[in-house]
């Protein structure tokens, strides 16, 4: 969901955001920015995207383009047709590079060339990967423009699931501690039970 | 080369923490030219072994897949020879440790072959099983034992791994006489959670306060054993952790020749929905504010209350554990130490639990992309080359005898469309997955449950089909009251296959198939078969295809076949039942085999010509109506009658002799002399090593005549002679 994807950022570094107008989504450089899911995702997203609308109020067309290249797909943004070879991706996505990057855009165009530099970086990233390209060929025919690589989104995915699954069995660990106050309580007359009683009777004894 | 070494700097920054191979371009200036190109060939290699990884450098060998030829660079696995090394290390550690663990365990099996894929899938678990518990005073015990690589490497078993499944080396199972950490033997399966309750409950008895923790596996907990043994564990409640491997590979493999199936059974799909099951967080926390209200002095209300909102919310799958009295925890993520680790600490640190199941969710093979992306997972394989994962598969002149096995009931198939096969959880084994691909409605995996198969067979039976049960020799002794009960007693035409008859090489005693004769052939109903050689094989699965009114079986070894000629389209003759043949014509001596030990004999029989002895060698295909014909004849005409079998005591040998004593031939001048394997149990080796120790092969057999005859010299130089 793109909503969610705002949502990626750690809470107490919001104000990071708020210095430069560049968007939030960070997930470009996955290695600097841990994947922690705080557990009020929409709330973050929600607040962010308010201070982002403000910020970026002076700004108007910078998001502009920025939407646009939202829609573009892996292979509009490194400008080449979608059945090339390793090689020619290479070369595309050198050429969008020196074309784009921070230290030789215009000065007045910066924060759109910025963004758009990032965006060819993570199409490269996807589309370099032949798995990856693979994915992304398949969501792309069910008409899914994804700023997401869908590797990501799936680990996200994983992720989720595991961080349920901790806290299943969390609780459930909690429960069993709870219920081995009683296990061998008065009325528990399972032959385990008998046993420990006798041989917790006998250590007492000693 | 000077210029050579200038070019290095990209590629070594990238190859960092490979030990030997880091090198600064500056250095390797001193050096000289000699080491230039053997620094630049050793790079040039990791070059193609690297994967790209746009993310930055990799620090763990298995991510960054290269996979050594020389052994791994394992430094803090050199450190551990027992668990009890491991206790200092940090979580961070531990999972290095994994990681070194898994790179040693490929390594180890790429040299010697066995089981990969199961073991790489538990290396997690065993890290932090031994981590947490103290072996070996706590008992952890495996199911099957295929699984316990790792294990063996971290128990003091490391320096010996290249021994593993081989003649006085390491079992491939774990073996208590093989190691104290090893609590119990194993090789079939769904035996851990019956050994462990066991243990638990001496443990109990004597008043001791170990721990017991049992590894069973998906696949293990489809036979009938594993919940007898949880039904009682829940009944007596001893303390015990039961640990649920969770891989959806429950038959060997969990695929067709075509790909991946679904896992047979009702069961997988119920662990699976535990797995995707989302829990209703908010109504779990007002379930959980509820008790804390009705807490305090009513705790067998907050009890019931707090059980009934599990069972309302928790849904389908814990709840058969839980009604079967053990405690649910999971599903756990199985490659995470961090998780592994705080819940085994947990359960250990509360005093008194029950029996407790946690289940933990696995890749089989993971960790090794050959095995991961293959059909089978590795889950047995020969030597092969960790960088491409391409085994060394000797190519021999003849297919074995479990492809011919499925290719003589496909040819019986195409022709009888009543003929329906069954098997144990082994499509791969038994080789009818290639039964499956040709007829996908008439082969049935029932999952480990051997009992059930022959009853199901039964069953089959009764309503006119023709099952054939294609169970290995030594899993059939399960199954053997419903042999007997169910399908013999009753006289239903059953066809049973019997697939690693005798012998088995590296598996071990745990799957050497050495009684079948005996259990099968004292069977009053049974017609009791073996082919000598692959195009008998043939012929004797349509003999059994075309008894309808009896029970039949039929025993052949693991193995290739000797290079006879097949029936034109696969498709056998029915033999005449109780005849046997004589292959060739001598005097004196008379040899008769049963089943590939005819081999033997001819081999026997060729050695014994150089001396001048011509002997009769004759096979007697059936072990159950005996060929009294061929028996008398043989009896009369010779001096010497022996009887050669690749089985027990009680066997055919026994048979013959009975037969003989009953009909007044021992009376008279011949002697006979019974071949059967020895009274021990033979360790796993090479299948020539074990013949050998057995006294079966053709120069035993040999001397055994000359012996005899009274020709002891000649005896003892058959058997120094190293042919």
């Amino acid at each position: 969901m793109r909503c969610s994807s705002y949502g990626l950022i750690i809470p107490g570094s919001e104000s990071r955001f708020l210095t430069t107008t560049t968007t939030p989504t960070t997930n470009k450089k996955p290695d600097r920015f841990p994947r922690i899911y705080p557990t009020s995702v929409s709330f973050g997203s929600l607040k962010v995207k308010a201070k982002l609308n403000d910020a970026a109020g002076g700004t108007a067309t910078a998001t502009a383009v920025v939407d646009e290249s939202k829609e573009l797909s892996f292979y509009d943004l490194l400008g080449i047709p979608e059945s090339v070879s390793l090689v020619e991706i290479k070369q595309a996505y050198k050429q969008m590079a020196r074309k784009y990057h921070p230290d030789v855009s215009p000065p007045d165009r910066v924060e759109e060339y910025t963004q758009r530099f990032i965006r060819v970086q993570e199409a490269y990233e996807t589309l370099s990967d032949p798995g990856l390209r693979a994915l992304y060929d398949r969501d792309l025919s069910m008409g899914l423009h994804l700023a997401f690589s869908a590797r990501r989104r799936q680990q996200n995915d994983d992720f989720q699931v595991r961080s349920e699954w901790r806290n299943r069995w969390q609780s459930q660990l909690s429960e069993l501690k709870r219920r081995s106050m009683n296990k061998d309580a008065g009325g528990n007359i399972s032959w385990a039970a008998r046993m420990r009683r006798k041989r917790d009777g006998l250590s007492q004894e000693l | 080369m000077a210029l050579s070494a200038f070019s290095f700097p990209t590629y070594v920054s990238k190859a960092t923490n490979s030990g030997p191979h880091k090198s600064s371009p500056v250095t390797s200036h001193f050096f000289g030219a000699a080491l230039f190109s053997h620094f630049s060939h050793k790079l040039d290699n990791h070059q193609i072994q690297l994967k790209k990884r746009p993310n930055g450098v990799c620090a763990s060998l298995s991510e960054r897949g290269e996979y050594h030829s020389q052994r791994p660079p394992t430094p803090l696995l050199d450190t551990i020879n027992y668990p009890i090394h491991m206790k200092n290390l940090s979580i961070r550690e531990l999972k290095q440790l994994a990681d070194e663990l898994r790179a040693d365990v490929i390594f180890n099996v790429s040299k010697t072959g066995g089981h990969l894929g199961s073991s790489l899938g538990v290396i997690e678990l065993t890290v932090a099983l031994h981590y947490v518990f103290n072996a070996p005073k706590d008992r952890i015990l495996w199911d099957v034992g295929h699984q316990t690589y790792p294990h063996k490497i971290l128990t003091g078993r490391r320096d010996k791994m290249h021994t593993m499944r081989q003649t006085d080396g390491l079992s491939g199972f774990t073996k208590r006489s093989e190691s104290e950490y090893d609590c119990f033997g194993t090789g079939h399966s769904s035996t851990s959670i019956s050994a462990g309750l066991g243990m638990a409950v001496g443990r109990d008895l004597k008043g001791r306060k170990n721990n017991v923790v049992a590894v069973i596996g998906d696949g293990a907990m489809t036979a009938g054993q594993a919940y007898e043994a949880m039904n009682n564990a829940g009944y007596l409640d001893s303390d015990m952790i039961v640990i649920l491997n969770d891989n959806k590979q429950v038959s060997l493999p969990t695929a067709t020749l075509d790909g991946p199936i679904p896992p047979v059974g009702a069961l997988s799909s119920a662990l699976s929905r535990l797995q995707s099951n989302r829990p209703l967080r908010e109504l779990r926390e007002v379930a959980k504010g509820v008790t804390k209200q009705i807490g305090g002095p009513m705790h067998e209300l907050a009890a019931k209350v707090d059980e009934y909102a599990r069972g309302m919310i928790s849904g389908s799958g814990s709840t058969l554990f839980e009604e079967l009295g053990l405690y649910y925890i999971g599903p756990v993520d199985g490659h995470n130490v961090d998780d592994l680790v705080a819940i085994l600490d947990e359960v250990k640190n509360t005093k008194t639990t029950g029996p407790v199941l946690i289940h933990v969710v696995t890749e089989k093979g993971r960790g090794y992309p050959y095995a991961e992306k293959a059909a089978d997972k590795y889950h047995g394989v020969a030597k092969f080359d960790p960088a491409t994962g391409k085994q060394f598969k000797s190519s021999a002149r003849t297919q074995s005898y479990t492809t011919y096995f499925a290719e003589a009931l496909i040819a019986e198939a195409e022709v009888d469309k009543d003929v329906v096969a069954i098997h144990a959880a082994m499509g791969g084994g038994t080789g009818l997955n290639l039964f499956l691909r040709r007829f996908p409605t008439r082969c049935f995996d029932v999952g480990i449950a051997e009992q059930h198969a022959v009853t199901f067979a039964a069953g089959l039976a009764c309503e006119g089909l023709k099952p054939f049960c294609a169970i290995y020799s030594s899993f059939m002794q399960r199954a053997y009251d419903q042999v007997v009960h169910d399908v013999d007693l009753q006289k239903l035409p059953v066809r049973f296959a019997m697939d690693r008859a005798g012998l088995v090489g590296a598996d071990g005693p745990t799957h050497c198939g050495s009684f079948d004769v005996t259990f099968m052939a004292c069977l009053p109903n049974m017609v009791v078969m073996a082919p000598s050689d692959e195009a008998e094989l043939f012929h004797m699965v349509a003999t059994a295809a075309a008894i309808d009114d009896r029970p039949s079986c039929f025993r052949y070894p693991r193995g290739n076949g000797i290079g006879v000629e097949l029936p034109p389209g696969n498709k056998g003759i029915p033999l005449e039942v109780g005849k046997g043949r004589i292959l060739i014509e001598g005097e004196r001596v008379a040899l008769l085999g049963y089943g590939t030990a005819v081999q033997s004999c001819l081999a026997a029989s060729a050695l014994l010509e150089s001396h001048g002895l011509r002997l009769t060698v004759a096979d007697a295909r059936f072990c159950k109506p005996l060929d009294h014909a061929l028996i008398r004849s043989l009896a009369k005409s010779h001096e010497v009658l022996i009887t050669v079998e690749e089985g027990s005591i009680g066997g055919f040998g026994s048979h013959v002799v009975q037969f003989l004593a009953l009909d007044g031939l021992l009376d008279g001048t011949v002697k006979w002399r019974p071949l059967v394997l020895p009274d021990r149990y033979i360790d796993h080796g090479s299948p020539a090593d074990q013949l050998a120790q057995a006294g079966l092969t053709p120069s035993h057999i040999a001397a055994t005549v000359f012996n005899i005859l009274g020709q002891t010299r000649e005896a003892l130089e058959i058997m120094s002679f190293k042919s």
